[in-house]
């Protein structure tokens, strides 16, 4: 079953007369790491917003259309047992780390769910071992550094065990090292635990590396959602205003002049083989 | 009074006698103490209560913040003492800055060690639904948040030329608004994108909540409680009696 | 462009919190009137705490700078902020005016005492900045992107000759950061001194000439961009990353293409590697 399922999903927010998101038929599958990617105001964060039921039962407007997680109906199933589906982490770590200690931050989402106390520090120390953090338990929010609440923010989420895992903007206040080691550990996490695992970013060199699909979304709509391979060799990429890697610039520019053929590289290594493979050809 | 005085209310986590009693331990400490300081409009009484926080403040680690309350009242003293002593005495006025001392100290001792997560618990121990009493915590959580904010607001404004002094009532209201404006609408979109955290974890389901952490009141929550009642009741006798108190007892200032 | 005497001179400058922690140790540096210098450095290296000295937000605890010669200890806030355009990363922040047109003027009160000239100068910034179609507008109403504009413009109508940013790429699609490269492109042909902090390696690796590198307020490093953030050590410490470029370019001569050393701009990396595809070239290791 498919994780997430939208149906001709349209949605505009109260008061506005432009639809934020126009038609969306997307469907999440199991085990994927996706990236999810578009301009400014293309409805990136709205999507996100749907995926476990803020949209609509949260943030007021009109809608057409079905979300489905899990086959459940979004309109009609409560955000907290959406929440052990789906789990979304925003983008500012600030605004979601409410309690006065990691610890009590990461039980604090079982606690929600009448888990009992023997069951959560069972899940809190699984969760802060994946996460890296078992050491600043008992640290407080705020001598936390980036990167450190960022991770604290993916425990807490993880520890309701949803199968899809969303991560919005995850790096956008992080320095250039962090934030590429927040992607790996995803990627890490992603396999460790069978998730799906879906990033919107602007930082497209640092994901695309270990995305297996990604989705494009331009004023409202999904204008391609594929393989990444197939994304990032496609009309659709080339001719959207995205923060294009260096390595698809150059190569792409190989590939125009016929000198190399087959996948434009998403890596360096990739790009490695690349050369040396047509170097002789 | 700066921001530096609010400082001195602010929680910190230590290892003493005091941080480690129920939060509702120190509430009633605090209660109490209030108390005892309205019973009396004499010198003396007063200040034998005010000592009597001292070892408190001292075995509880908190010297330093403490200090800092009480010297952040100084203005108010001053003003206290003048007017005091128009109407009524010197005496009189002296008695009544010990009185505001005792009634701040004993709160101030209550937030400096009172971990607002247990207070939060201990409203809900006396039956205070969750959703208030989670709110009380978060709204302790996001204070110092919210005072960056309001600097880097400063600082976004002033690097336009906006002027922090200016001169007349009028003005210096109309002066707020360049800082108001900004701090309200962020605090409001912050409040949506907690809200949304919130219910992304589950808050407000339907399940009863479990509690991973608790407060139990202990043996030594017990007996310090008992102290305190002790200390109400000893202090409302010699009220009563007051007037066959030694004369030192009675002194006050002739003026 | 180097004039004889600097246009900003940080000398020996410390900053203590007043809970004694340092955010700036020894600071000293000189950027000349119509330099683009970034500044890059770990969350926490002191950055921000530096810009903010610029314009007396904060004050040394030891040391000088001097603006255009002038001690900024002797200037207001807002004096100095005449000539240092500080501009922060969130609009929020400063957004507060009934309309657009009341948030310009509020910028520009205290230069244009007379009320004409207030306008002109007001109607002026509108027509520059694209703004003119908002002019009634409520703040609050504007987009991400044209509220990021209207706090530029509040800050640039004061006509500021050193333009700080904090930032300034954060969150942005190309389109935006393509929109801000014309613009800081025009402000250089008009000689300003331009300064941005970014975590954006590609970004200042491509344009920005000078890099003043940061590390627990320490500067580490200052020099041209292309050479500091080609160094693995320096970014190392300053938890940074090697460009794009520079790792593909690396990489490449790890495989035998040695004259990929010291190549570093997308272009040249093209090219080479056209003249490798084409035969003209064979990696060193074939032969």
């Amino acid at each position: 079953m498919d994780l997430v399922r939208f149906e001709g999903f349209s949605f505009r927010y109260k008061g506005n007369e432009v639809y934020a998101l126009d038609n969306i038929n997307l469907r999440i599958e199991e085990n994927k790491f996706i990236l999810l990617c578009g301009e400014t105001g293309s409805g990136k964060t709205t999507l996100i917003r749907c995926m476990n039921g803020l949209i609509p039962q949260f943030y007021s407007g009109f809608y057409k259309g079905k979300v489905f997680v899990h086959g459940m109906d979004t309109t009609n199933t409560s955000i907290a047992n959406l929440s052990t589906e789906v789990g979304i982490v925003f983008q500012n770590p600030e605004n979601q780390l409410i309690a006065m200690n990691v610890e009590h931050e990461i039980a604090f989402g079982l606690e929600n769910l009448g888990v009992h106390p023997k069951e959560i520090s069972k899940r809190i120390k699984e969760s802060a071992s994946l996460t890296e953090i078992e050491h600043i338990l008992d640290k407080a929010p705020f001598e936390l550094s980036g990167g450190e609440q960022q991770r604290v923010a993916i425990a807490s989420i993880l520890v309701l065990k949803p199968k899809f895992l969303i991560l919005d903007e995850p790096t956008a206040l992080l320095d250039p090292y962090m934030a590429k080691k927040i992607i790996t550990l995803l990627k890490e996490i992603q396999l460790d635990r069978n998730l799906s695992i879906m990033i919107s970013e602007h930082r497209l060199d640092l994901v695309i590396p270990f995305a297996e699909e990604m989705v494009l979304m331009k004023e409202g709509r999904i204008v391609e959602h594929d393989s990444r391979d197939s994304v990032l060799n496609g009309l659709i990429f080339q001719n959207l205003k995205l923060n294009k890697p260096v390595i698809y610039t150059i190569f792409s520019e190989l590939k125009k002049r016929n000198l190399i053929k087959g996948n434009i590289p998403a890596s360096i290594p990739a790009a490695l083989d690349l050369i040396k493979k047509f170097q002789h050809e | 009074m700066s921001l530096e005085f609010l400082n001195a209310f602010k929680f910190m986590k230590k290892e003493s006698f005091l941080h480690n009693l129920d939060p509702r331990t120190k509430l009633i400490l605090a209660l109490i103490y209030t108390i005892g300081a309205l019973l009396y409009n004499q010198i003396m009484p007063l200040f034998f209560i005010f000592l009597s926080l001292l070892p408190i403040v001292v075995f509880g680690k908190i010297l330093k913040q403490w200090v800092k309350s009480i010297r952040g009242l100084s203005f108010l003293v001053i003003f206290i003492i003048i007017l005091n002593t128009l109407f009524i005495s010197l005496s009189f006025a002296i008695a009544m800055v010990l009185r505001i001392c005792i009634m701040v100290s004993a709160f101030s001792i209550f937030f400096l060690t009172v971990d607002p997560n247990d207070l939060a618990l201990s409203l809900i121990s006396m039956k205070i639904p969750y959703e208030f009493a989670f709110s009380f915590s978060l709204a302790f959580r996001f204070v110092p948040t919210i005072a960056i904010e309001a600097q880097n607001i400063i600082d976004a404004q002033q690097s336009r030329g906006y002027e922090m002094q200016k001169k007349g009532i009028i003005s210096q209201i109309k002066n707020l608004f360049p800082l108001l404006i900004p701090l309200i609408i962020c605090s409001i979109k912050r409040a949506f994108n907690v809200a949304e955290a919130l219910e992304s974890r589950a808050f407000g389901s339907n399940k009863e909540r479990s509690y991973y952490y608790t407060i139990k009141f202990s043996k030594k929550d017990w007996i310090f409680t008992i102290y305190l009642i002790l200390v109400l009741t000893t202090l409302i006798l010699i009220r009563i009696q007051f007037n066959s108190m030694p004369a030192w007892f009675l002194w006050g200032l002739p003026l | 462009m180097m004039k004889e005497l600097p246009l900003i001179i940080i000398e020996s400058v410390d900053y203590i919190y007043p809970n004694g922690t340092a955010a700036l140790k020894n600071i000293s540096l000189t950027i000349h009137k119509g330099e683009m210098v970034a500044i890059m450095g770990k969350n926490g290296a002191g950055k921000t705490t530096l810009i903010r000295t610029l314009n007396g937000l904060i004050r040394p605890t030891v040391g000088d700078i001097y603006i255009n010669n002038e001690n900024t200890n002797m200037k207001s806030i807002a004096e100095l902020s005449q000539r240092v355009g500080l501009i922060f990363q969130n609009p929020s922040h400063q957004l507060f005016a009934n309309s657009v047109e009341e948030e310009i003027k509020f910028s520009l009160k205290n230069l244009y005492q007379d009320n004409e000239e207030l306008q002109a100068k007001t109607d002026d910034v509108l027509k520059s900045f694209n703004l003119e179609k908002y002019r009634e507008r409520s703040p609050l109403n504007l987009s991400g992107g044209e509220s990021k504009k209207l706090a530029v413009a509040s800050i640039m109508c004061r006509d500021p000759e050193i333009l700080v940013f904090d930032e300034p790429t954060l969150g942005q699609d190309a389109n935006e950061i393509e929109s801000f490269i014309k613009f800081i492109d025009s402000e250089k042909k008009k000689e300003k001194t331009i300064i941005i902090i970014t975590h954006n390696i590609e970004f200042a690796f491509e344009f920005i000439p000078r890099t003043i590198l940061m590390a627990e307020g320490k500067i580490v490093a200052d020099g041209p961009t292309q050479i500091i953030l080609s160094n693995n050590f320096l970014t190392e410490r300053s938890s940074l990353v090697l460009p794009q470029t520079r790792q593909l370019s690396l990489a490449l001569s790890n495989i035998g293409f040695q004259e990929l050393t010291n190549i570093t701009s997308r272009h040249e990396i093209t090219e080479y590697l056209v003249k490798v595809l084409e035969n003209k070239v064979t990696s060193i290791k074939e032969e």
